[in-house]
């Protein structure tokens, strides 16, 4: 399966439009983000596309072509829902061994899952025992058992420790390097921003924006913080070196400079980033280093929702 | 037809009820319960079957039905609370087949206590009680088969747990407690106005009362239920059989169809 895709998709529920005329596009290979705020319509769309939430309009391409949402298509799907709580009284190889039926995969395929989340050794163990972020790392294991084509994960970062988010980040880069697809639904931005490589921020149900982190940031158009250090110094010939490199960073006129502890701060477009390090470098010796801030995705996300 | 995940299901439906001991606690007070019952009979020196039958037949009414709606009050509204209907319903498989499969393989569980509790109670009673606990059995495990089917109806329908364990409370009291009452009252309000047939329809149209009349005729006899003033005669065996059918698949068609049809999980 290269791509799958869902086309207008309109979900009225009561007076509420929770989608309105939204598509989606996940590509193999690649992972994609849904964010937004609640009420956004993000664990709407992921029910709709495992048939979950009949939509007033929706139509849904297989590798191109138009498909319905029937057994076939749920068979390639493997799901972690939202705050999942599996029954107590099961020990997790019991909860495997039942999925694991239900998915025709093999006891050799549930075990080497137990082992892929870190569950090898709790899973004779009733669920009822385990931490949150165990039941967590178990309802990943569920999700994979049947290495499906595409992996949806609603907030799958709950709950989790270092361990259980060495574990997810693994899991996507497994799906992405053998050319499967993931979309996950999560509000963790920052902690998953380098694990995926599409954004799309739904708001009130609708696409708010859709791209690469980097197309986003370009969206939302935010300044870069680029920092200069050049240090404390009493020598005169010094001082005015650094005034004379301000004065051609003033001059230039496209960002924001502040001088601050022996630093130099200068806010600036993503475009203009080149063309001030080529400033600064007509004045050799001035500044000892730099270091360039992107706006965080929490930033560019609030800026996008208007919130900033 | 079932595919692989009902399957699958019926049979975790089924390994779950026995593995939490469930079985186990509702056959042996089952088991206790007809035990009890069978020494009162044995005391009495009179015929065993039908002193102690009549009993039993109260006993099973009264707690297998309650049982029943325990056991599957929770069936769809407790996964829907757990988030794990979602994530079942997320699996290749129709949604009528997920209630199918739950009722099948918790109906498994509920027909196993029933037995284990019978033969218990067979085993602990002389042999002159045993043939009233044979005849008990499968009357007994279509009574509880109707209230399973009537709980699952109510899971189906409700969206917390603890608003299903409210109404099936509710449904027992109503059916297995206050429903003949609730008759006796009509008969005294329209002044025994009431035919004889309206009357033996309306206390076969409960599965309890259709269970209690059908034993207490067999273990009492016709003749003893005529000594009581009931005149008509159970209805024909096509027309049981069409109510107990009607009982065990009615509620859980509905429950199917509402799962079936609900927009949003």
């Amino acid at each position: 399966m290269r791509s799958l895709a869902a086309r207008g998709v309109s979900v009225a529920l009561g007076a509420i439009r929770a989608l309105d005329d939204v598509s989606l596009e996940v590509r193999a290979g690649r992972a994609t983000m849904l964010v937004g705020p609640n009420g956004a319509g993000k664990s709407t769309l992921i029910k709709v596309l495992l048939g979950l939430v009949r939509p007033d309009f929706a139509s849904f391409e297989l590798d191109g072509e138009r498909v319905a949402i029937d057994n076939e298509w749920k068979a390639r799907i493997g799901y972690l829902p939202e705050a999942v709580a599996f029954s107590e009284n099961l020990t997790g190889q019991q909860l495997l061994r039942f999925f694991g039926r239900a998915r025709g995969v093999t006891r050799a395929r549930e075990q080497a899952v137990l082992d892929r989340v870190g569950l090898v050794a709790a899973g004779r163990r009733a669920i009822r025992g385990y931490s949150r972020g165990m039941r967590q790392r178990l309802g990943l294991g569920v999700a994979i058992l049947s290495k499906p084509d595409l992996l949806v994960l609603d907030e799958p970062t709950s709950g989790l420790d270092q361990q259980g988010l060495s574990v997810l980040w693994s899991l996507l880069d497994e799906w992405r390097e053998t050319e499967r697809m993931v979309l996950v639904s999560t509000h963790d931005l920052a902690l998953m921003e380098r694990h995926v490589d599409e954004i799309c921020v739904l708001q009130e149900g609708r696409v708010r924006a859709h791209g690469s982190s980097e197309d986003l940031r370009r969206a939302a158009d935010l300044p870069h913080r680029i920092w200069f250090d050049i240090g404390e110094s009493d020598d005169e010939a010094s001082r005015t070196r650094v005034r004379l490199l301000c004065e051609a960073m003033e001059k230039w006129g496209r960002g924001r400079i502040e001088r601050r502890d022996g630093r130099i701060l200068v806010e600036v477009g993503s475009d203009d980033v080149l063309e001030l390090v080529g400033i600064q470098a007509g004045f050799p010796g001035v500044v000892r280093g730099m270091r360039v801030e992107e706006p965080t995705l929490d930033v560019v996300y609030d800026r996008l929702l208007g919130a900033a | 037809m079932m595919g692989r995940v009902g399957r699958a299901l019926l049979l975790h439906e089924f390994a779950e009820r026995t593995r939490d001991r469930w079985v186990l606690v509702i056959s042996v007070l089952f088991a206790l319960l007809a035990w009890s019952v069978g020494l009162y009979g044995r005391n009495a020196e009179t015929d065993v079957a039908r002193l102690t039958g009549p009993s039993l037949v109260t006993l099973a009414s009264l707690f297998v039905p309650l049982v029943a709606l325990v056991l599957s009050h929770d069936a769809i509204v407790g996964e829907r609370e757990r988030n794990t209907l979602g994530l079942l319903l997320s699996l290749p498989v129709r949604r009528y087949e997920v209630v199918v499969a739950k009722l099948v393989g918790r109906s498994l569980a509920l027909g196993l206590a029933v037995a284990l509790g019978l033969g218990g109670a067979m085993a602990l009673s002389e042999s002159s009680g045993r043939s009233a606990l044979v005849a008990l059995f499968v009357p007994t495990l279509l009574l509880g088969l109707a209230f399973l089917s009537l709980g699952m109806l109510v899971s189906s329908c409700t969206r917390r747990q603890v608003t299903a364990a409210s109404i099936v409370v509710v449904v027992w009291f109503g059916l297995a407690f206050f429903y003949d009452l609730g008759l006796l009252g009509v008969l005294v309000a329209t002044d025994g106005g009431l035919s004889q047939t309206a009357l033996s329809a309306l206390v076969v149209a409960n599965p309890a009362g259709l269970y209690r009349v059908e034993m207490m005729q067999v273990f009492a006899g016709p003749e003893v239920l005529a000594d009581l003033g009931v005149t008509t005669g159970l209805p024909s065996s096509a027309l049981v059989a069409s109510l107990w059918t009607a009982w065990l698949v009615g509620p859980a068609a509905i429950s199917a169809l509402l799962l079936s049809r609900r927009r949003v999980v």
